[in-house]
């Protein structure tokens, strides 16, 4: 099973990929249902995957966007996040991937520590968002975010590139950890 | 450019051959990056995958991004910005497409502005009413006050007696006037007739008695009338001069007894 690479095809005219990856089916379910309700310019398709590798059967278009959703309650999904990362190709990391970690509201039910979350992403260079989807303010919100990511990913903001996002987004995170 | 050639054409059949070349002209384009793109895709391909792991991640990934950040970077450099065929349909869409942006973002704007007037008047309105009753509420309570502050004025018992005092006391005052007034004017215009019985021979009977002064016969018939007032009669003795008693008598001032010429009374004015 080789890995996923970013631009393995050529992309569909006017349309944007995103590829969320979790073990929480309801909760993406609900996240990609929000991302399509919203209002964007070019074509939205989501696709939901448990984990990587996926089936190659299946013809899909062109992935602009990765998604991986951890959910602080169950470490579960940690690692299972932890193993789909290896099925990527390194191409992608730079700025195609976002790390999304839901549960944080409820701290009591937290076996996942915030900590390893901001680890995990700060070795994969990547943004990490934190977000309560079971709330479906800060769900909607998120989705409108995404969205305005998976459009600079896709190419259909111009003058904006992936990395530039990344080199963007890099200015939030906490400046202690640059240190690791 | 044939274009403009036939842009200065004023015949109107040329206009719709304008929109077909800028159409064919924008279709060329991007037929022309098409291209390009599948040529990259092509180079792309060739390349290998690379995955990674937890402990080469960090330095792999940003060797990485430093080789595509200075690529980027030349490329924007190199790069002069491309122009759009600067066809006149081309221009005027895109000028219409703006345009309408624009409209919409100025509708969304002015009817957040409306909504905020008429919030801002609907509290406006309420903070009047609000006003207005609490002014009334303020005129009532003075008034209010007002009035206590009268009653308190008048049930206050002292200041009706004080009152009730001062009246008496002008009263006795006046009566004391009066008198002394009365008794000043009696002495000037009626005095007692000493001075005359000395002029006069001694053929007239002396009277043995003190004459009395009209003021103190006054007096008597006063006292009498307002002691005694069933039996206001008072006999007339020597002291009082006979002149004086005509005097009254004839003026009304005194009465005489209806069946005793001796008694005479003070006429009852007040009554």
């Amino acid at each position: 099973m080789s890995a996923l690479r970013p631009l393995d095809k050529l992309p569909g005219l006017n349309a944007a990929t995103i590829l969320l990856v979790g073990t929480e089916d309801a909760l993406l379910q609900q996240l990609a249902d929000s991302m399509l309700k919203e209002d964007c310019t070019s074509e939205l398709n989501v696709h939901l995957a448990r984990a990587l590798p996926l089936p190659c059967s299946v013809n899909r278009p062109r992935i602009d966007l990765i998604v991986f959703v951890v959910n602080l309650h169950s470490k579960h999904s940690l690692q299972n996040v932890e193993e789909s990362l290896c099925h990527l190709d390194a191409a992608f990391f730079l700025g195609k991937v976002t790390f999304l970690a839901t549960g944080a509201g409820r701290d009591s039910h937290c076996s996942v520590h915030r900590n390893t979350v901001v680890k995990l992403a700060h070795t994969y260079r990547s943004p990490l968002l934190f977000c309560d989807l079971e709330v479906e303010d800060f769900r909607a919100s998120m989705a409108q975010r995404l969205v305005r990511l998976l459009q600079i990913c896709a190419g259909h903001v111009p003058g904006v590139s992936a990395l530039n996002l990344l080199s963007l987004l890099r200015g939030s995170e906490n400046p202690s950890l640059e240190d690791l | 450019m044939s274009v403009n050639q036939q842009d200065l054409d004023p015949d109107s059949t040329t206009d719709v051959e304008d929109v077909a070349d800028a159409e064919e002209e924008l279709i060329k384009k991007c037929e022309e990056m098409w291209k390009d793109m599948e040529e990259c895709q092509n180079k792309l391909s060739l390349t290998g995958t690379e995955t990674l792991t937890d402990s080469n991640a960090q330095l792999s990934l940003l060797i990485m991004q430093v080789k595509c950040l200075t690529a980027e970077l030349s490329q924007w450099q190199k790069e002069t910005p491309e122009m759009i065929p600067l066809n006149e349909e081309i221009l005027v869409t895109l000028g219409i497409e703006e345009f309408q942006k624009l409209r919409h973002d100025l509708e969304l704007v002015l009817s957040t502005i409306q909504s905020n007037n008429e919030k801002l008047k609907e509290d406006l309105e309420r903070e009047q009413k609000w006003l207005d009753e609490q002014q009334q509420i303020l005129e009532s309570l003075n008034e209010l006050q007002n009035g206590l502050k009268q009653q308190v004025v008048t049930f206050s018992e002292s200041r009706i007696f004080n009152e009730l005092k001062t009246k008496m006391r002008d009263i006795k005052e006046y009566k004391e006037k009066l008198l002394v007034t009365l008794g000043g004017f009696l002495e000037d215009h009626f005095p007692l007739p000493d001075r005359n019985v000395k002029k006069k021979k001694k053929n007239i009977q002396e009277s043995t008695a003190q004459l009395i002064t009209l003021h103190e016969m006054l007096e008597i018939l006063l006292n009498r009338l307002f002691g005694v007032p069933h039996d206001p009669y008072v006999k007339i003795s020597e002291s009082f001069w006979p002149p004086y008693i005509e005097l009254l008598l004839r003026n009304g001032i005194a009465l005489r007894h209806p069946e005793d010429p001796t008694r005479i009374r003070l006429e009852a004015f007040h009554q």
